[in-house]
């Protein structure tokens, strides 16, 4: 090889080399450059996505008039009405009724019931309630004050204090909420008004797809009348065991179809006092709820019927009269009515009922009812009812009674007055 | 061997103890929803992981919704309760609570789900006063009836499903975020399709339109009803119509779980047309409980009205 040549390629090899080592170095600071720019524009995308979110997000919100939804989000719990913490709710009924009769004893109009309904949340495992009622015949009476619990375990509820005993289907429920202008006569006759008692309930729901509910109660006595007898007589708030009224109340329920219900209780409570008082009763409420808009819109079937085995010691308990030593009585009665709902506002009903006194002579009574109802809003009801009126050992008769109803503040029904 | 019996006694107990400790797992969540809009939501957003049941049906006044015992044992089995919320519920849902022994679904609880959080409402009455009718105090509640309240709806109810079972956060993400790309898809198409509402005056049966005529441009003039849930009156039906005429109404909406003779007068003595509509979910036929049928149907209903297309 030439020397020259050799020379020439042992000069240009550093060089080339020199070059090709410039080269990389460009190359290698290029890549670093483009990967730079490749992670500030993926920065860029990011944030720009995130403000792409946030943009939308706003748009939804101001779309949906929210003004913020993200921070609505963090710091909305559910929307509850306002009540105010330390102010339970309050509802007041006015219940009045103007009647008549053909015995030609002229008009009569009452307050039936000014009823003042309080309740509230106690702490998280109670609430507390209390009716106060006053009226023409009967003057003040708390009727109800007691608490509930709200948190047991095992679907267990407990009510204790002064309260309406879960027996049956409408001798608990208060004058207002009856589907009549009055309690139907064998119910007051057996039970002496409404079943107040004083004393405990345990209810328990079955853990059960299936509708099945067993409440058990130990009470001084029940029935407002017994009640207040009790109390005339300086009742000392001490009884043996076997001097309490027992009850025991299972119901159940089945959809036979989608529209179509059945409602079945049984009532059973005793007096163990050498077998003072047996009281049995079954219950049963047929409803269709069709849900339609149109102007048929249900019909409640209902029925009660009580048995009562009672002993009763020289003295007559609705009349005080004097009976002639101790003397059991069995009587039993009971009522059937159907009502039709008609419209949003309207419906019709008819009702019969037999009666019969629980001690003493019977005076049975048989009362036919007809009544129909309105609601020109969901916080007042006219209503009127006719009944005939058929009695053992008094004169038949007809009485017109017109009842109109308002309710004030937060007045709703529960579960119990469906 | 004496020892046996004790020690498959203990293996039982052991077993049975651990079969109560594991839970439902593996169970799918039990959710009731109080309306059939909610119940469809929660179901597109919880795919397998929940089962809905659902208390009121579509074509039902929430108003007026029956409340029935077989509801309260579903009520005391539920692992969360999914309300549309604002008070919307509260003709049935109260009663219910009270006797369903179930704490964490009452309101203060964590397995109650307000669909309603998100959502500002429209209607918010200045005073608590019944002379101005039946009002919510929380306002309107009837912001189902707009798609993209929808999608607020949706979110919310996702975020309250990730409350109550956390392992499937990220299922209800992504179920939520498949619905809301559903709703998007649909809501420009709803928005072209609902077009010729715009501008267009009615007077609907309750006063529950308020959402869906601020999202397509329906000019809300009065409603049947004298104030909401009170029945109309001779004499307010007499200034309606008189309103109506003056006004030029088109469109009487006659929401399904109202009467229709009543809204058919009204139309028949302004000349207005009566279009059908739902305010819940499933409500017209077809729909089957679902959101997005129901805001396809009753805009087709509205639009059909106004077009001529006769009542609907």
């Amino acid at each position: 090889m030439d020397p020259h040549r050799i020379g020439a390629w042992l000069c240009a090899a550093p060089l080339a080399l020199l070059a090709a080592a410039g080269s990389a170095a460009t190359n290698d600071e290029e890549l670093a450059a483009v990967k730079a720019e490749l992670a500030a524009t993926k920065s860029q995308l990011s944030a720009t996505q995130s403000a792409l979110e946030r943009v939308e997000q706003r748009l939804d919100g101001l779309e949906a008039g929210a003004a913020a939804p993200a921070e609505a989000a963090a710091s909305s719990g559910p929307r509850i009405p306002p009540v105010n913490v330390d102010n339970p709710a309050i509802s007041f009924v006015v219940d009045t009724t103007g009647q008549t009769d053909t015995h030609g004893a002229g008009w009569n109009f009452a307050l039936r019931s000014g009823e003042l309904f309080i309740s509230a949340p106690i702490d998280p495992f109670l609430r507390g309630f209390a009716t106060i009622n006053g009226s023409s015949e009967e003057g003040f009476d708390i009727e109800e004050a007691a608490v509930v619990t709200t948190a047991l375990p095992w679907n267990l509820t407990v009510e204790g204090g002064r309260f309406f005993a879960d027996v049956g289907r409408l001798p608990h429920w208060h004058d207002e909420a009856l589907p009549f202008v009055d309690r139907p006569p064998s119910i007051d006759r057996i039970f002496g008004g409404e079943t107040q008692a004083e004393g405990g309930q345990v209810t328990w729901l079955a853990p059960t797809e299936h509708y099945i509910s067993l409440k058990a109660g130990l009470f001084n006595v029940i029935g407002a009348d017994p009640n207040e007898q009790l109390r005339d007589e300086g009742f000392s708030g001490y009884r043996n065991f076997s001097e309490l009224t027992v009850l025991v109340h299972p119901s159940t329920y089945f959809d036979l179809t989608d529209t179509l219900n059945l409602e079945l209780g049984g009532t059973f409570f005793t007096v163990a006092h050498s077998g003072q008082r047996y009281l049995y009763g079954v219950d049963a409420t047929l409803r269709h709820q069709p849900g339609t808009s149109s102007f048929y819109q249900g019909l409640v079937l209902g029925s009660e019927w009580y048995w009562n085995d009672e002993e009763f010691q020289n003295v007559d308990p609705v009349t005080g009269d004097p009976l002639p030593g101790d003397q059991r009585f069995h009587r039993n009665g009971g009522y059937t009515y159907l009502e039709a709902f008609l419209g949003r506002r309207y419906s019709l009903g008819v009702r019969g009922d037999l009666a019969v006194d629980p001690a003493g002579a019977s005076d049975r009574q048989i009362t036919s009812s007809a009544f129909a109802t309105w609601y020109p809003s969901e916080f007042q009801r006219l209503r009127f009812q006719v009944d005939q009126v058929n009695e053992q050992h008094a004169q038949n008769d007809q009485r017109f009674t017109l009842q109109w109803t308002a309710f004030l503040g937060s007045h709703s029904h529960g579960f119990t007055t469906r | 061997m004496a020892s046996r019996p004790v020690e498959l006694a203990a293996a039982a107990l052991c077993a049975a103890c651990l079969f109560l400790a594991a839970g439902p797992a593996g169970a799918r969540l039990r959710v009731v929803a109080s309306l059939p809009d909610v119940a469809d939501m929660t179901r597109q957003i919880g795919g397998d992981r929940v089962e809905v049941v659902t208390i009121a049906e579509g074509g039902q006044d929430p108003h007026k919704v029956p409340v029935k015992p077989s509801f309260v044992t579903k009520l005391n089995r539920a692992d969360a309760l999914v309300v549309q919320g604002l008070g919307l519920e509260h003709a049935f849902l109260p009663a219910l609570l009270e006797v369903a022994a179930n704490p964490k679904i009452l309101p203060s609880g964590p397995a109650y789900i307000d669909a309603s959080v998100l959502i500002q409402p429209l209607e918010v009455p200045t005073s608590q006063n019944r002379s101005q009718g039946e009002l919510h105090p929380l306002g309107n509640p009837h912001f189902n009836l707009d798609p993209v309240r929808g999608k607020l709806m949706a979110k919310a109810i996702a975020e309250g499903l990730a409350r109550v079972d956390p392992a499937g956060a990220s299922a209800y993400q992504e179920g939520l975020a498949r619905f809301t790309a559903l709703l998007d898809q649909k809501i420009p198409e709803w928005e072209k399709l609902a077009a010729p509402l715009r501008g267009v005056k009615a007077v609907s049966y309750h006063q529950d339109l308020i959402y869906l005529a601020d999202r397509f441009g329906i000019e809300m003039v009065g409603t049947i009803e004298t104030k909401p849930g009170v029945p109309a009156t001779p004499g307010h039906l007499e200034e309606l119509i008189d309103t109506m005429k003056r006004d030029h109404v088109q469109l009487v909406i006659r929401e399904v779980a109202y009467e229709l003779p009543l809204a058919e007068t009204v139309a028949e003595r302004t000349g207005a047309r009566v279009a059908t509509i739902s305010s819940l979910a499933g409500g017209l036929p077809g729909t089957d409980g679902s959101y997005v049928e129901s805001v396809q149907a009753n805009l087709e209903a509205l639009v059909r009205a106004v077009q001529g297309g006769g009542a609907s």
